[in-house]
């Protein structure tokens, strides 16, 4: 494999061409104090999150820009640590998972499960994201300047995500803690079957889902909204309607007191 | 009551699976000097949003859910201020090291990590030298 630093060596993959069992960082970044910068267009996804996490857990690094991902899956995932990294480009899918601490800002547009299980951090994605954006987000922002697809925040047990355009179907479905702020419209069956959390719509509503109802703006509710929108610059529309759980479907008092505190 | 003094209850309290309690977990002063902008990511609290003081036992607590336990909060909590003072009481306990779940890093980390996670600055990074567990007598019947 050609365009690789000193030291770095060819990914190697196993005999199916899926997986690489061995992978070493590929020691091609250019560090400048507390910043690094390295060019992913011939790296491998493991050879990429290998130089991310030699960067941020041995050397010192807190500021990383990664030019060129290529769309690549999985990039980004499982940092666990504060740092700041700029990806110069796309993500595939899968992209920043798994991860508690950075602040990750993404040039492009991203594929499926965009900072699925997020920790703590901060994720700003400045074009369009795939369907299950912050899937299981359990803390943190989420920020999608475009518009996402299906079922964004499925499952979602904490943290907010903030859309700056218009959502698919079933947006906040399972939906079980955090906030959704949705600046454009919003697909068939919105919150369905939430069980809390709130969701706040500022376009037009397809249909709501099962057992999800609209609910009165408060103070606290403006000053979330305010406080977001001025960290992350976007427009805020004029006017947002509010959603929450109907509680319909709640049949905690049937449940053991230990399952109770499982889903908090 | 255990040899430690801790109920005997099922309930999920972390000084009770742990077998100790902490200084901070009974002195108002340990815990409010925390900034809680600054130990977590962004330009606000983050992931501490969703941290509310809850109650175990009939005691205020907060959950740690890098343990799935309850901290209990043995001080007085001024009034107006119960939600700051639980995200305080957990911040200081997840830099403090005592954290079950975190300490678990140190034997069961798959790759290389801080300890501590991202609240704690200069925690160490762990992870470096796991190996799979083998089994004894594992494919030579």
């Amino acid at each position: 494999m050609s365009g690789l630093g000193a030291g770095a060596t060819a990914a190697h993959y196993d005999q199916r061409g899926l997986v690489e069992p061995d992978v070493q960082p590929p020691l091609v970044a250019e560090i400048d104090g507390e910043s690094a910068r390295f060019d992913g267009a011939q790296l491998s996804t493991r050879q990429i999150n290998a130089e991310l996490r030699r960067l941020v857990y041995a050397e010192g690094v807190t500021d990383v820009t990664v030019d060129n991902p290529g769309a690549k899956h999985s990039l980004g995932v499982g940092i666990l640590t504060r740092c700041r990294i700029h990806f110069a480009g796309s993500l595939g899918y899968f992209g920043c998972g798994l991860i508690d601490g950075p602040e990750v800002q993404i040039d492009g547009r991203v594929g499926w499960s965009v900072a699925e299980n997020m920790m703590s951090g901060v994720v700003v994605v400045g074009k369009n994201t795939g369907s299950l954006a912050g899937a299981a987000l359990r803390g943190g922002d989420l920020v999608i300047k475009g518009d996402v697809g299906a079922r964004t925040g499925i499952d979602q047990k904490g943290g907010t995500i903030l859309v700056g355009g218009s959502a698919g179907m079933m947006t906040g479905f399972m939906m079980q803690r955090g906030r959704q702020i949705i600046c454009g419209d919003v697909g068939h069956s919105l919150g369905d079957s939430m069980y809390d959390g709130v969701i706040y719509v500022g376009g037009r509503i397809a249909s709501l889902g099962v057992d999800c109802v609209e609910a009165e703006l408060d103070a606290h509710d403006g000053e979330l909204l305010d406080r977001k929108f001025r960290i992350y610059g976007l427009d805020r529309p004029g006017t947002f309607r509010k959603f929450v759980c109907g509680k319909k479907l709640y049949n905690y008092d049937s449940l053991e007191p230990s399952e109770r505190k499982l889903i908090l | 009551m255990t040899e430690y003094g801790f109920t005997n209850s099922p309930s999920i309290d972390a000084e009770a699976l742990a077998g100790e309690t902490y200084p901070y977990l009974h002195d108002i002063t340990l815990v409010d000097g925390v900034d809680l902008n600054a130990a977590t990511p962004g330009e606000d609290i983050n992931w501490l949003e969703d941290i509310e003081l809850l109650s175990e036992d009939g005691v205020p607590a907060v959950f740690d859910r890098y343990t799935n336990a309850f901290l209990k909060i043995h001080f007085e909590i001024p009034p107006g201020r119960e939600d700051e003072i639980a995200r305080k009481v957990l911040i200081t306990h997840l830099r403090s090291g005592n954290c079950y779940g975190l300490s678990l890093k140190r034997r069961h980390s798959k790759f290389r990590q801080p300890e501590l996670g991202p609240w704690a600055h200069g925690s160490p990074t762990v992870g470096d030298d796991w190996t799979p567990p083998t089994m004894d007598d594992w494919g030579t019947a």
